[in-house]
């Protein structure tokens, strides 16, 4: 099967430091990648020059054939086939829930309202929050904001999901929630990729586990696997710390 | 000795009226033009950032009635048309106005989150759409009440009008004043008329600003998205 993404030599700099050092990597159709690591090796850096929130030094990011960073309409094109979910959900303030839903694809995919809101209303059912469908974001909770979030992502009906850390700023008592409705996507067999802490859910549901330091890829394999054989010593030494 | 103040009633209340109109009108421009210049400033390009900075921080250190002055005596000398005084009120006044306002709107453009233009960026909005969508409706709400604050000065200001023979509300109280016996009870009406007007806008002003506003916490989670 032809790779969905592939990553070829990217680099990404900020003035003189480079944060992202010649990552390549394709990924397949149906693959949950969890990318893991100490912070500031560039994990979230790397999904955000995927949908060209970051512009490249070297490098490029073929999605779905196509040369992302090639030029502004070929960016604006991936964006509509990539969903992303912040870590810190960053919903739109002053929208329902089911606006954050349903703005983008009525007024960017240019769909009708009515069968967006019927899309957006089953979203809802499946992140379990229909009870929650005329909140506004202020009056959820983080776990709430996180599950909406992911219902506006999914509304686009994206090719490829990507989760930058999450569940880092939630509650421990909702990261359990977020988490469930990550699962059932990875069950539904959708491409994402997943930077995280979590390991439990990485090896859990990830099909791949990719240890990153640097702004290199340090090891790249199952997730078992990796936990139980670590090939490096610095991703033995970071995932046991972080399994504490 | 008493003059028959209320004869002169109509006369005050339609001059108010200019002076509200007059007011409007260059708040309005200025407000539309000073949005322009905020999106100047947040340019990417440096030579028109420059060009907006030079352009705000000229019309914020001029006085008003210098700029008037110019409009009113200066463009007929150099550009040999002639200036209604009603026009180079206006124009001095919105050129004022419009320089305050595009750091009223710049701030309130700011004051929203980057993660709120990155989350409306990854959904595939291009940046018309993110301002009409996302940034606008959020900033309205920093950028309101000192508006209104902007719409007063305007119209306090407004009354340097009369220096360039504009006849509005300060002019025709000193107009009433001249044909009675000079006393204090015209300047009394002009204070009260400005604080009535003024007054109303503040309240106005408060309406509004409640209008936008949208759920008790949503300035905490503007700030954290």
């Amino acid at each position: 099967m032809s790779p969905v993404l592939t990553l070829d030599g990217v680099v990404k700099r900020f003035g003189a430091r480079t944060i992202l050092d010649g990552i390549s990597m394709d990924v397949s159709p149906g693959e949950i990648v969890c990318f893991v690591g100490p912070s500031g090796t560039g994990k979230s850096t790397l999904l955000r020059c995927v949908n060209g929130l970051e512009a490249l030094q070297g490098g490029r990011i073929i999605f779905e054939g196509r040369n992302v960073h090639e030029s502004a309409r070929s960016i604006a094109d991936v964006r509509k086939r990539v969903g992303m979910i912040f870590q810190h959900f960053n919903l739109y303030p002053h929208l329902t829930a089911l606006e954050n839903v349903m703005l983008a694809p009525v007024i960017v995919h240019k769909e009708a309202k009515p069968a967006v809101e019927e899309r957006a209303r089953a979203l809802f059912d499946k992140v379990r929050l229909s009870h929650r469908i005329n909140a506004y974001p202020a009056q959820l909770s983080g776990g709430e904001q996180q599950r909406v979030a992911i219902a506006r992502a999914l509304a686009a009906n994206p090719h490829l999901l990507m989760f930058d850390e999450p569940t880092s700023a939630l509650d421990p008592e909702t990261v359990g929630d977020v988490l469930a409705v990550m699962r059932d996507l990875a069950e539904e067999g959708r491409t994402m990729l997943v930077v995280t802490h979590e390991i439990r859910f990485a090896v859990d549901v990830g099909t791949r586990m990719v240890f990153m330091d640097q702004g290199k890829i340090v090891e790249d394999s199952d997730p078992k696997e990796m936990l139980a054989n670590a090939r490096t010593d610095r991703a033995r030494q970071f995932l046991s710390s972080i399994r504490g | 000795m008493n003059p028959d103040w209320l004869s002169y009633g109509p006369l005050m209340l339609r001059a108010a009226g200019l002076t509200l109109w007059l007011s409007w009108l260059a708040m309005l421009i200025g407000a539309l033009g000073g949005t322009g210049i905020a999106f100047l400033r947040t340019s990417r390009f440096r030579g028109l950032r420059l060009l907006a900075l030079l352009y705000t921080e000229f019309f914020r250190s001029v006085p008003i009635l210098i700029v008037m002055f110019f409009c009113y005596f200066g463009v007929p000398l150099v550009f040999g048309f002639d200036v209604s005084s009603f026009a180079a009120a206006t124009i001095a006044l919105a050129l004022h106005a419009s320089s305050t306002m595009s750091e009223v709107v710049r701030a309130g453009i700011e004051s929203v989150g980057r993660g709120q233009w990155e989350a409306a960026q990854a959904a595939g909005m291009d940046r018309v759409q993110v301002m009409r969508y996302i940034i606008g409706p959020q900033a309205i709400r920093v950028v309101l009440p000192p508006s209104v604050g902007v719409f007063i000065t305007t119209l306090k200001e407004s009354s340097l009008a009369s220096i360039i023979g504009f006849i509005e509300l300060t002019k025709t109280g000193l107009l009433v004043r001249e044909s009675t016996d000079g006393g204090l009870v015209p300047l009394l009406a002009l204070a009260a008329l400005y604080f009535i007007i003024n007054y109303a806008i503040s309240l106005v002003g408060g309406r509004l600003e409640r209008r936008f506003h949208i759920g008790s916490r949503s300035d905490l989670v503007g700030a954290m998205g």
